[in-house]
């Protein structure tokens, strides 16, 4: 299909099979979706044989459950099944961790079309050989879009079943639509934000649909300048961090106040991210026009917390 | 003091005299100046040996407006309440100048300017690692936790200031010179009275072993204090002290007892008897949360070697699944016994005791949050998906249930 042209001219060292990866969850691999994805593309890259894969954990499903009983964190393995524990040994470099390929690479949904956004750089998950091996996951999206004429906010709350409107609350109509589940702030000037949703597509058919609401209730509404104004990612690097020495490590990017909140507040500055990092090792990245800066965030972030991994 | 005398001609009558504006000592007999009125306001209060400060003489406090005069007295009181070295006042005035010029606080509310004069204090005790929690000063100030929280953060983002963190220890020691029973009282049974250095001792002891176990990390540093100085206490002489539950002793100690110190210290007895479990000569008994606290002072000593001995790492070099290494890195000052019993450790489903449990913070051990799967997607979505009209239509109002509706909100 017309995605693999696109590819075949800039060998990285491993491609997403779309310029925007949809959706990255954190699953194991035993879709064989996956694994027919990946031997099609090391027909299409011949340098891929000589990647290093070493760095993937080995993942089965016997791997999986010698994990719940190793450390008894069964609520915790069934979201991120794939990452064991001990994630330092067992790497093997065999087949099985070929056609069981760890959490770094993104699930391809099979996309037979072109995209039709316009792909910047290409949003690749790092995968060279010190990356992390772990993606955050998006959870929330926040857009606006102008629907370029003004707006009753009574006459809309009135027709529509999914609005509120206090007025002496707030000047805006709240409403929320199920699929994508969405909310939206719709002001009378016409401009509308969108939250809530888990991908820029999401947020963008979310905000289609509401200017369709919209449409449908009389008004010439249009969809002009959508833009993602502020991502949220979060993910969990699987291991206690040591807040008070990070904090003492990297004073001028980081504020640690345990009286006033449990998490370390670091304020990268490239790229220009906030992330909140908790004791536990889970990580919550905001703040990112793209979701490439979450991904380059987290990875600047995950050796600096390894560095603290080790309990004084 | 002696009448003074005249130099040139030894008169007694001296007069105070302006010449135009200033003031002049005469000699009313020959006329000789004896002193100007310079550098004080009054001949009088130089006589009196009192300091004229130079911001009084100089009008230097008319400059600055009502608002600040007010603000820098108020810092001024507040490190003069605190006991605070003399620098530090300084110091906070120099960053409540900064601050109320800045746009962010120069319109902001009197309460909020009270709370950035406290700000400013935390900062500088911060700076000069003086340990002052932020509940202390909150108490001072009779100022809301949120609003100095936020006042703080401003604070800190205006002035672009990095304030060092929080000094457990220190906040240790003066936490606990606060404490009343340390010195005789009328309420206080004899038996409860504790020396000074000893008590801190044992709590710094035991809140370094809280630290380690993963209960300080993330949670307010008081009640980890309160809980480990009530441990500490009641180690330090079990017999009579036992029976005596925290809420008394806070009450006693005339602290407040912060209410997340029942947890801690739940935590941190939990962690105790772990780390008992492993010393050889406690195996015997059967240990619990009240008996395990006669034999803390053991368990502080062999800190190291029992907190690596009672749980398991996280990394792979778990000790109890290599019996064949010996523990690196004992601590050399515990007995041979405890030695080769390390050398010989059998695997974890045989150790004494049961499993053992990961170090790791509580949250981690005791997950309260329900986890959810991510919510897979099936279909890749490309954002310009047609969007059917029925889907839409769902959401708006029929014309029955517009008439409803209406006929509703007319009866509100």
């Amino acid at each position: 299909s017309s995605f693999k042209d696109d590819f075949s001219t800039s060998p990285h060292l491993f491609t997403p099979m779309s310029p925007y990866d949809v959706e990255l969850p954190i699953q194991t691999a035993e879709d064989g979706v996956f694994a027919s994805q990946l031997s099609q593309s090391k027909e299409l890259h011949t340098d891929f044989s000589s990647v290093d894969l070493s760095f993937l954990p080995d993942i089965t499903q016997d791997n999986k459950e010698q994990n719940l009983s190793e450390d008894g964190h069964g609520t915790q393995k069934e979201l991120d099944g794939s990452l064991p524990s001990n994630e330092d040994s067992g790497v093997s470099t065999d087949e099985s961790s070929l056609s069981h390929p760890g959490t770094a690479q993104p699930s391809p949904e099979a996309p037979d079309d072109c995209p039709p956004l316009t792909p910047m750089t290409p949003v690749t998950p790092p995968t060279s050989a010190e990356s992390s091996g772990i993606v955050p996951q998006l959870q929330n999206i926040v857009s606006t879009v102008n629907l370029a004429c003004k707006l009753d906010l009574k006459n809309i709350a009135l027709h529509a079943r999914n609005a509120e409107y206090n007025p002496k609350r707030f000047a805006a109509v709240i409403m929320r639509i199920r699929e994508p589940r969405t909310t939206a702030l719709i002001f009378s000037s016409g401009k509308m934000v969108c939250t809530g949703a888990k991908s820029e597509e999401q947020s963008r058919l979310a905000a289609r649909k509401y200017a369709r609401v919209v449409q449908k209730l009389g008004f010439p509404a249009k969809f002009l300048d959508f833009k993602i104004q502020n991502m949220v990612g979060s993910c969990d690097v699987r291991f206690p961090i040591r807040l008070e020495g990070l904090v003492l490590t990297h004073q001028q990017f980081s504020s640690y106040e345990p009286e006033l909140f449990p998490g370390l507040v670091y304020r990268m500055v490239k790229p220009r991210i906030v992330l909140l990092i908790f004791v536990s090792g889970k990580v919550v990245l905001t703040g990112a026009k793209d979701r490439s800066e979450i991904y380059e965030a987290f990875e600047n972030i995950y050796p600096i917390l390894r560095g603290f991994r080790k309990p004084s | 003091m002696a009448a003074p005398r005249c130099p040139e001609c030894g008169s007694a009558s001296l007069v105070e005299d302006a010449h135009y504006a200033q003031q002049q000592l005469v000699c009313a007999s020959c006329g000789c100046v004896l002193a100007e009125g310079l550098l004080t306001t009054t001949y009088t209060d130089e006589e009196h040996l009192r300091e004229v400060a130079y911001s009084q003489s100089t009008g230097q406090k008319e400059q600055l407006s009502r608002c600040l005069q007010r603000g820098i007295r108020r810092v001024q009181d507040l490190c003069k309440v605190l006991q605070l070295p003399a620098a530090f006042e300084d110091t906070a005035v120099s960053y409540f100048q900064r601050a109320l010029q800045l746009p962010a606080f120069h319109l902001c509310s009197l309460e909020k300017k009270e709370v950035l004069g406290g700000c400013c204090v935390l900062v500088t005790c911060r700076e000069h690692n003086w340990p002052l929690s932020m509940g202390t000063v909150c108490s001072l100030l009779y100022a809301r936790q949120e609003l100095f929280a936020s006042v703080f953060l401003s604070l800190q983002k205006e002035l672009q200031l990095s304030v060092p963190a929080l000094s457990l220890a220190d906040l240790v020691t003066t936490h606990l010179s606060s404490f009343r029973l340390l010195q005789p009282s009328a309420n206080i049974p004899a038996a409860f009275l504790e020396d000074r250095e000893r008590l801190l001792g044992r709590t710094l002891g035991l809140v370094e072993l809280s630290r380690q176990a993963w209960l300080v990390t993330g949670r307010h540093p008081l009640p980890v204090l309160t809980a480990a100085a009530f441990l500490a206490w009641q180690s330090l002489r079990p017999g009579p002290r036992l029976c005596c539950p925290l809420r008394r002793f806070c009450r006693l100690a005339g602290v407040e007892l912060p209410p997340p110190a029942h947890l801690r210290l739940r935590e941190l007895l939990e962690v105790l008897l772990a780390m008992a479990s492993q010393l050889s000569w406690l195996r015997g008994f059967k240990l619990d949360k009240k008996t395990v606290v006669k034999h803390v002072g053991d368990l502080l000593q062999h800190r190291v070697f029992l907190l690596r001995k009672a749980f398991r790492e996280l990394d792979g070099d778990e000790q109890d699944t290599a019996p064949g290494q010996g523990s690196p890195g004992q601590d050399p000052g515990c007995p041979s016994s405890l030695g080769t019993q390390a050398q010989g450790c059998p695997p974890a489903g045989k150790r004494p005791g049961g499993p053992l449990r990961l170090l790791l913070p509580p949250c981690l051990l005791h997950p309260r949050k329900r986890l959810r799967a991510p919510a897979p997607s099936a279909v890749a979505l490309t954002g310009d998906e047609p969007i059917s009209d029925s889907e839409i239509e769902q959401y708006l109002r029929g014309p029955e249930e517009l008439q409803a509706f209406r006929k509703a909100k007319g009866w509100l």
